[in-house]
């Protein structure tokens, strides 16, 4: 059994006077000790949702959420429950997730405290270690936040997540306020802390190309639901799903051939209206009969890998939709004008 | 020399702050060409932003400004606020990172887009709303027609900017300043402003400043690429060799830093040691000797000039050791 569990989680937000938003409808992902999973996503496609509600800041309306083998329930009047302070989260912004006016050491060691981690003499030592681990001089225990840049902050942000010796962390866009240098750093901060610390991390990010370097298994989601799972460099070789493909051509790449990226017809749809069928099929060049009227089950393909997409069978061959779809697609970003060409 | 649409040469800017005046752009020269996409890249902090603000004049108050920036035979730097007035969303429009604050929230797309075209151009209300319904289509807004009655949060994030960028259009402006239109973005919808802007230039022979701190979004669409450093143009020349050649220690590393979409797996990105100096604490001499693998003794001390290599290419690092024997 995985170290974290999330099986088909549903996360309804409901508004007054208006449709519900089922912001995560029907997800499943697994996050193994020492494995860094990569969520992945446009802006809206629910990946946050998810993270919160796989640490139990975000109540479900439907599935469940399993860590360590017992249920996550969401964070209510009550304390959190002890055994799931192993379950620890980061999130994006560095600047507002840690108080300004407290010491960063003093941060760290809180963790230390409520959980009764380490008595009150040792803590200094463990806090300098931590900081250790984490790339930042033992003696900034003693500064405030506001001394250190977005990258160390978020350093800080991780070694405090650490302090209550975690074995999974979810992070929410940990990299995506950083600089490009800063951001190369924590990455590789992030792997080398699933490796040595057998940590497993759950990663949600809208940047592939961060998660290409740091994951091991990616699941990309797209208007509520988890469209594929892949071992990162198989994702990345072979994507299955149209959606996995476009994506990833519209990465730009710093290689100076003037390659303009590939933009996705359409927006993401309202998704308190989510289309029927597949949701993904009016962005679809692949899409056919089928895509309009049923939806797809995330069904486990080889190795691993797992799709939701009805051009692709259980048990079936590992077919990348690819190539000869460029031809289809048109050189041009047209919003709109081609989403309707059923 | 003469084709160039703007040629900035000694900018340099200095902002007040609680500990006196402090020099963020020091001494940058280049110029745009007629139809370029001029890029200009950098980390948070290396004055990319404070150097084309210098030029629109919309530094804070007690900013010091000095250097030339000549635009159709107009030094920006030394016109007045009337005459800047005309020249802002006529001849150069902008486009800002964000266009969840850029526009206004309670105003109607209409307004937005017909507010300049009515004070610059003096169309009356019809014209302004034929012309802004025209705009809408140019960027692609799909029902120009209804777009134009909505308000900004009834759009996606990149519908926004691209309605922000029919606005810095409205006047059919000379030159675009973009100053990270597409960090905001997801990579799909980023891919779509992209193409827009390059449409747009090939179309009606805009010239773009594109800022970005993005060297893929760079690669994409700059035709020509500035790399500052602290205040300072460390390497600039054509894109394609920029990028495939870089010259200078801090353009390589900031491209080491890339995750590649194709690089081998399981290999730690080569990350930049240290952090970018603020600009209050700038180190002397070459900037970011202390951060450089390749730096010597004279590094600490002189300060490089941006000097001719080759291949219209320019360097500021003495040392140069990237340079490839031809």
């Amino acid at each position: 059994m995985s170290l974290l569990e999330l099986r088909d989680v549903e996360v309804e937000y409901r508004r007054a006077g208006r449709t519900p938003v089922r912001a995560v409808a029907g997800a499943s992902l697994t996050v193994d000790a020492g494995q860094v999973v990569g969520l992945v996503g446009e802006t809206g496609c629910g990946k946050s949702t998810l993270a919160r509600a796989a640490v139990g800041l975000q109540a479900t309306t439907a599935g469940s959420v399993w860590f360590e083998g017992r249920p996550v329930h969401a964070l209510g009047r009550r304390a959190r429950s002890r055994t799931d302070s192993r379950l620890q989260m980061v999130f994006q912004n560095p600047f507002s997730s840690l108080n300004p006016r407290r010491r960063v050491g003093d941060q760290i060691a809180d963790a230390m405290d409520i959980l009764g981690l380490a008595p009150a003499r040792e803590r200094r030592g463990r806090v300098a270690d931590l900081l250790e681990k984490v790339g930042l001089p033992r003696s900034a225990a003693q500064r405030f936040p506001h001394q250190y840049s977005g990258g160390q902050r978020q350093r800080i942000a991780i070694a405090r997540a650490l302090a209550a010796e975690p074995s999974v962390i979810v992070l929410d866009e940990p990299l995506s306020s950083l600089d490009a240098s800063a951001q190369a750093q924590v990455a590789n901060l992030l792997k080398r802390l699933a490796r040595e610390l057998r940590v497993g991390l759950l990663l949600i990010s809208h940047d592939l190309a961060i998660v290409r370097h740091i994951a091991d298994v990616v699941a990309v989601m797209y208007l509520g639901l988890v469209v594929e799972t892949a071992p990162t460099r198989r994702l990345w070789t072979a994507p299955l799903h149209p959606y996995t493909e476009a994506l990833i051509e519209a990465i730009p790449r710093a290689d100076g051939s003037g390659w303009l990226p590939e933009a996705l017809p359409g927006e993401v749809p309202d998704p308190a209206r989510p289309p029927a069928g597949c949701r993904f099929h009016p962005r679809c060049p692949y899409a056919f009969d089928r895509c309009y009227s049923e939806s797809p089950p995330l069904a486990d393909i080889v190795d691993g890998r797992s799709v939701a997409c009805w051009l692709h069978e259980r048990g079936g061959a590992e077919r990348p939709p690819s190539r000869f779809a460029r031809l289809t697609r048109t050189r041009d970003s047209g919003v709109g004008d081609q989403v309707h060409r059923v | 020399m003469s084709s160039a649409l703007l040629s900035v040469e000694g900018l340099q800017v200095r902002l007040p702050t609680t500990a006196g005046l402090v020099t963020v752009v020091d001494g940058v020269d280049f110029e745009v060409e007629r139809g370029q996409v001029f890029g200009l890249a950098g980390e948070s902090g290396s004055g990319k932003t404070i150097s084309v603000l210098a030029l629109l004049g919309l530094l804070p108050d007690g900013a010091q400004v000095e250097g030339t920036a000549m635009f159709e035979g107009k030094d920006l730097l030394r016109l007045g606020r009337r005459s800047l007035l005309d020249i802002r969303g006529r001849e150069i429009g902008m486009v800002f990172q964000d266009p969840q604050t850029s526009l206004h929230p309670m105003m109607t797309i209409e307004r937005q887009l017909t507010e300049h075209v009515r004070y610059h151009l003096g169309l009356n209300h019809a014209q302004a709303r034929a012309r802004a319904m025209e705009l809408l289509a140019e960027v692609r807004i799909p029902d120009p027609a209804g777009a134009l009655g909505a308000y900004p949060h009834q759009f996606s994030g990149g519908m926004r900017q691209r309605i922000a960028i029919a606005i810095a259009l409205a006047c059919r402006p000379r030159l675009l300043i973009a100053d990270e239109p597409t960090t905001a973005l997801d990579v799909t919808v980023q891919a779509g402003i992209l193409r827009l802007l390059d449409g747009l230039r090939r179309q009606s022979g805009l010239s773009v400043i594109m800022i970005t701190h993005d060297l893929g979004v760079m690669s994409s669409i700059a035709d020509w690429l500035t790399v500052m450093y602290a205040g300072r143009v460390v390497e600039s020349g054509p894109t394609p060799e920029v990028l495939s050649r870089p010259r200078h220690p801090y353009t390589a590393a900031l491209l080491a830093a890339l995750p590649h979409p194709e690089a081998v797996e399981d290999t730690p990105l080569i990350s930049i040691s240290g952090t970018p100096p603020s600009p209050q604490a700038r180190p002397g001499g070459c900037a970011f000797h202390p951060r450089c693998a390749y730096a010597v003794d004279a590094c600490k001390t002189d300060v490089p000039d941006l000097l001719e290599v080759g291949d219209r290419r320019r360097l500021a690092c003495p040392v140069d050791p990237l340079m490839v024997p031809a």
